[in-house]
């Protein structure tokens, strides 16, 4: 992965209508700001190799090098990526009930994370009015406040980056597929800085298939009803075809067609579906919406998912086959779109004349899931 | 006690320019003068409200250049003398009422005195106050020397009385901003009684009502007027000849280009060969003088700044003087000797002169060239920046950070005072367009009309305290009353602090110091029905937070930014906190600051150490506003409340 400065990350993401504003480059330093669910920069820098643009998960992000930090072997294109284990899961008893999305594993492993000092500070995503902003938790009493999901570009990993700078040293995050590619970038020293400590102690990685532009989402719902009114949005998985607005007591239903539009082309070039960088990834579960389906990938998932099922945090079962495969066919939908949209655009292992790319993956590789 | 009153007649005292012209109205017996602030103009009502008491005369500052030529003209309708200092520009914003006053004639001597500023010292344009002079067609007089500031302008007033007319003098930075010796004359003993007649017969000049009506009539006047004036010019002693009866050439000059002509035929030690015909008279000419002297010789070279005025109108008398005279050559402008742009100096005048004359002329020695370019390299380069501690410097940090990240390609209207350098870096090129006093709002007031056509950009304008009573009013009016979607984000500094804290409606003083009602800016918004947030500029997050709320309301915003400036007398020298870089904090160069105090927020009393790789502060500069404690990305700048 080849590193540069704030210039390139402007000049290939963010004018280029790349940035997703997942918040990687985000109070860094003073230049990188989020307004909105919009990411700018305040001023130029000169610093020629920067971490803003080490950690973008739109810049030069090489998955060979990634999966060779994260799981010791190439990355090979599965449509779920490396994983040890897919399980069914939801909240266990020792969790408060919530109103949580699914199943509420992702506020129960996080929760319980806090509580064993597994992480000593969480950062999750909330809502004021339909605006996502991110948060760094210190009390595990504080994650029934960020259930649900906003589904919508969320400047995350910029609470990540200020917990750092508060002197947090196992951080546990939850986010989104690009977010979990901007913390493997993070973990593996880009900047190949001495005493280099990564401080993710665990990564929460959520599916996701695509989410939307907050500033089109909150244009076009606030000509239609009062946003602040929202008390919970939801995509059940298909074949609905809606986006569903608790407003609490009535629920409105807004065709995908509708709001489709109003996905950032960024979206349609992000190969990952579930999350592959992540320590579990957690989605929703076909047919039982109070259940969340769960991958497990790496030691340290494996670990906390152990204990907290041990000790009540959550429950897991089998999960079908039938569902594996649903699963599978939608995962490598997305990263069959991705690739060939990326491809046709040069920003995929651009490299002549010092272009630089988006996505770097091994031409084998790229063959295969487009076969 | 001021020179100005306590001088002796007699004995010659170094005056500022500025100063020449005011005593010439204190040798005239002025009783009111009235202005705006702008420079070079300011120092004539400054040095007059000092002396106000003793001689008893009013003086103000007024709202803006028009309200005080109404001012200064009630007070000759009343029959007492009354002078009008102002910049070039002045007599733009004044220009509506001058056209009805040149016709509606004036009854106690009335002078206006534009200051022009030729090279944009301290302004934004080149404005040409003597074509004004042309356009109304009231006579222009410019004085040559200090001497003759004071001369002139005493004389102005009985020339005034006399014409029943305004009369114009027209000073220009290099005489108004420059001191010599201006011998005294005596001050009159003078107390004169203010009375308005207006019930006389109604065409009666000194008895009857004061209106440019019936127009053709007062034009007819207003021509026997000038008519008269010419008469006066044609003998004045402040038209001056120098120089030999058959000369080669004749320069033909006035005002501060007088200083460089004399310069140059001393440098060229050509007083034997060329002569210089000064003019003080120099709208309308007056011909006989000028066929004189265009009998004296066929070449004539005319030297004046900005625009080619008097070499135009002096063309004109030469054509309907031809079959008299000949046809002489009348160089200047118009043929390129000399830059249409730009202010005159010695080595501009000299080198084109030497070139008419045909002789060699280097203003520098090769060698001294050679040295200044060497050491200019060595110097550091500066720029135009705001003074440590600014609070305009906060408010464009906030302002500048809060477009960017609202990210709709949102913008500033900008506009007159110290923070016009906005436009520039030190106001983190934050403002977009740039016109007259007032017009940031007149013009964002417009492009928050656009929505209509798809234009949904934020705008924003800035206007300061002083700026807004001038003439961001109507603006602002205009914006409510047609829904216009703007911010204006009111730069409040407590005072004209640009030109020199003169006082505005906002303020406790008055010119002459006396109490006065303050008018709120904010009461003023507010009756409106503009929505109005105040906020210190200093403290950055609530700043940030008041706009990024405004940024979201419809209609017209006012934010008020509320600081006084750093400059000013009340708050000089007090040190709110004593500011320190922790070194061990400091990030310096490496990524996650890359020096953002000393490359971007660039207070000067911010340094870079480069050997040790680390801010620090000046001491010595560093006025304690504590504001870069709070940019600093790592918390390195620590400030502690001075007791
Ligand atoms: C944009 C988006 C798109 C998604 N698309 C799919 C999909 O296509 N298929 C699928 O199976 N699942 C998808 N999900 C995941 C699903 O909606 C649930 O988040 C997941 O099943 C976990 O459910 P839960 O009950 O455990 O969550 P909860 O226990 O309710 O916890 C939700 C967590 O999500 C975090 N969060 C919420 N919104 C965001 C956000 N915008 N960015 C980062 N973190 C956020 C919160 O911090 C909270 O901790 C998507 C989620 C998001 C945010
Ligand atoms: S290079 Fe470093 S300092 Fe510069 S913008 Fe990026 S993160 Fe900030
Ligand atoms: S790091 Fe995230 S917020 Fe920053 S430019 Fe990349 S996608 Fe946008
Ligand atoms: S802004 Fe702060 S960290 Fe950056 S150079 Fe200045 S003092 Fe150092």
């Amino acid at each position: 992965m080849q590193v540069y400065g704030s210039k390139e990350l402007v000049e290939d993401v963010l004018n280029k209508d790349l940035c997703i504003g997942c918040g990687a480059c985000v109070d860094l330093c003073p230049y990188f700001k989020t307004y909105k669910g919009k990411t700018a920069m305040i001023f130029p820098c000169t610093v020629q190799q920067g971490r803003c643009h080490a950690y973008c998960p739109k810049t030069e992000s090489d998955l060979t090098e990634l999966s060779m930090s994260l799981f010791g072997k190439p990355y090979d294109g599965s449509p779920m990526g490396h994983h040890e284990k897919i399980l069914i899961a939801r909240a266990g008893d020792k969790v408060h009930p919530a109103p949580f999305q699914a199943g509420g594993a992702v506020s129960a492993l996080v929760t319980f994370a806090m509580k064993n000092g597994m992480v000593d500070a969480a950062v999750l995503t909330g809502r004021t009015g339909l605006i996502p902003y991110a948060e760094l938790v210190t009390e595990s009493e504080s994650v029934a406040r960020f259930t649900t999901s906003k589904y919508m570009a969320a400047p995350t990993l910029s609470a990540f980056n200020q917990g750092v700078k508060q002197g947090f040293q196992k951080i546990g995050v939850v986010g989104t597929p690009c977010q979990m590619t901007a913390l493997a970038q993070m973990s593996i020293n880009p900047l190949h800085t001495e005493n280099f400590k990564d401080s993710v102690a665990l990564k929460i990685g959520l599916f996701c298939t695509w989410a939307l532009d907050t500033r089109k989402l909150a244009a076009y719902l606030s000509s239609r009803l009062d946003i602040t009114g929202i008390k919970a949005m939801d995509i059940p998985p298909p074949p609905a075809e809606i986006l569903v607005l608790d407003m609490g007591g009535k629920t409105i239903e807004i065709p995908l067609s509708e709001i489709r539009p109003l996905v950032p082309r960024t979206c349609l070039l992000c190969p990952d579906m579930t999350s592959e960088w992540a320590d579990v990834s957690v989605g929703v579960l076909e047919g039982e919406p109070k259940f969340n389906t769960l991958i497990i990938r790496t030691r340290t998932g494996q670990d906390l998912v152990d204990k907290a099922v041990a000790q009540g945090f959550l429950t897991i079962r089998e999960m079908p086959a039938v569902n594996l495969d649903h699963l599978s066919a939608a995962a490598s939908n997305k990263k069959k779109r991705a690739l060939a949209g990326a491809m046709e655009e040069g920003l995929l292992n651009t490299a002549e004349n010092g272009k630089r790319a988006m996505m770097r993956i091994e031409k084998a590789v790229v063959e295969r899931i487009l076969a | 006690m001021s020179i100005l009153t306590n001088g002796e007649p007699g004995k010659r005292y170094l005056l500022m320019g500025n100063e020449a012209i005011a005593r010439g109205a204190l040798e005239a017996g002025v009783s009111v003068c009235a202005g705006y602030p702008g420079t070079p103009s300011s120092e004539i009502i400054e040095s007059l409200s000092k002396v106000a008491g003793n001689r008893n005369l009013y003086v103000e500052w007024s709202t803006n250049e028009k309200v005080s030529m109404e001012v200064a003209a009630a007070a000759s309708f009343a029959g007492l003398r009354a002078m009008c200092p102002m910049k070039q520009n002045g007599v733009n914003v004044g220009s509506d009422f001058l056209l009805h006053l040149a016709l509606s004639g004036t009854r106690g001597g009335m002078v206006i005195v534009p200051c022009d500023d030729p090279g944009a010292l301290s302004s934004i344009n080149e404005g040409e106050s003597r074509q004004f002079a042309r356009l109304l067609e009231v006579p222009l007089l410019e004085p040559g020397d200090f001497q003759e500031a004071k001369g002139i302008t005493r004389w102005a007033f009985e020339l005034s009385e006399e014409l029943h007319s305004m009369v114009f003098v027209r000073s220009v930075t290099r005489l108004s901003h420059a001191s010599g010796n201006v011998e005294f004359g005596e001050l009159p003993q003078v107390n004169p009684k203010a009375g308005f007649k207006h019930d006389g017969f109604i065409l009666d000049e000194m008895e009857g009502i004061i209106t440019s009506a019936p127009v053709d009539y007062k034009h007819g006047l207003q021509h026997a007027k000038l008519k008269k004036a010419v008469e006066r010019f044609e003998n004045s002693p402040f038209n001056t000849y120098q120089g030999p009866e058959h000369p080669e050439l004749i320069l033909v000059t006035s005002s501060a280009c007088n200083f460089y002509c004399r310069e140059a035929i001393g440098l060229l030690d050509a007083g034997d060969r060329v002569g210089l015909l000064k003019l003080a008279t120099t709208w309308p000419l007056p011909p006989k003088l000028i066929e004189k002297y265009l009998s004296m010789t066929d070449r004539f070279f005319v030297v004046e700044e900005v625009i080619p005025f008097t070499e135009e109108n002096l063309k004109i008398l030469a054509q309907e003087m031809a079959p008299r005279i000949g046809i002489k050559t009348i160089m200047g402008k118009r043929d390129g000797k000399l830059p249409m742009v730009g202010e005159l100096n010695p080595d501009i005048v000299t080198q084109a002169l030497a070139g008419l004359l045909g002789l060699e002329y280097k203003p520098q020695p090769d060698d001294y060239v050679q040295r200044s370019r060497e050491i200019v390299t060595r110097a550091p380069n500066r720029e135009l920046t705001f003074c440590p501690g600014c609070p305009h410097r906060a408010s464009f940090w906030t302002i500048n950070n809060v477009l960017k990240m609202d990210n709709r390609q949102g913008f500033v209207c900008g506009d007159i005072g110290c923070y016009t350098l906005s436009t520039l870096p030190t106001g983190f090129s934050a403002s977009k367009t740039l016109h007259a006093m007032g017009s940031g709002t007149g013009v964002a007031s417009g492009f928050g009309k656009l929505k209509q056509f798809g234009m949904d950009q934020p705008v924003l304008s800035v206007c300061g305290d002083s700026t807004f009573f001038a003439s961001a009013l109507p603006a602002l009016f205009n914006a409510v009353h047609n829904q216009s979607d703007i911010t204006m984000v009111l730069l409040d500094n407590s005072g004209t602090a640009m030109t020199g804290f003169q006082t505005h409606p906002g303020l406790k003083t008055g010119a002459m110091g006396q109490e006065v009602p303050a008018i709120s800016i904010e009461a003023v918004c507010r009756s409106i029905g503009a929505k109005v947030k105040i906020s210190d500029p200093f403290d950055i997050e609530s700043t940030r937070n008041a706009l990024f709320e405004l940024l979201e309301e419809n209609g017209v915003n006012v934010l008020i930014l509320k600081q006084i400036c750093t400059l000013s007398p009340e708050k000089k020298a007090k040190k709110k906190f004593e500011v320190r870089v922790m070194a061990e904090k400091c990030l310096g160069e490496s990524c996650g600051c890359g020096r953002l105090c000393t490359r971007i927020f660039r207070c000067p009393g911010l340094i870079w150490n480069k050997d040790k790789g680390k801010a620090e502060i000046n001491d010595v500069i560093c006025i304690g506003c504590g504001v870069c404690g709070s940019i600093c990305p790592n918390a390195a700048i620590e400030k502690k409340e001075v007791a």
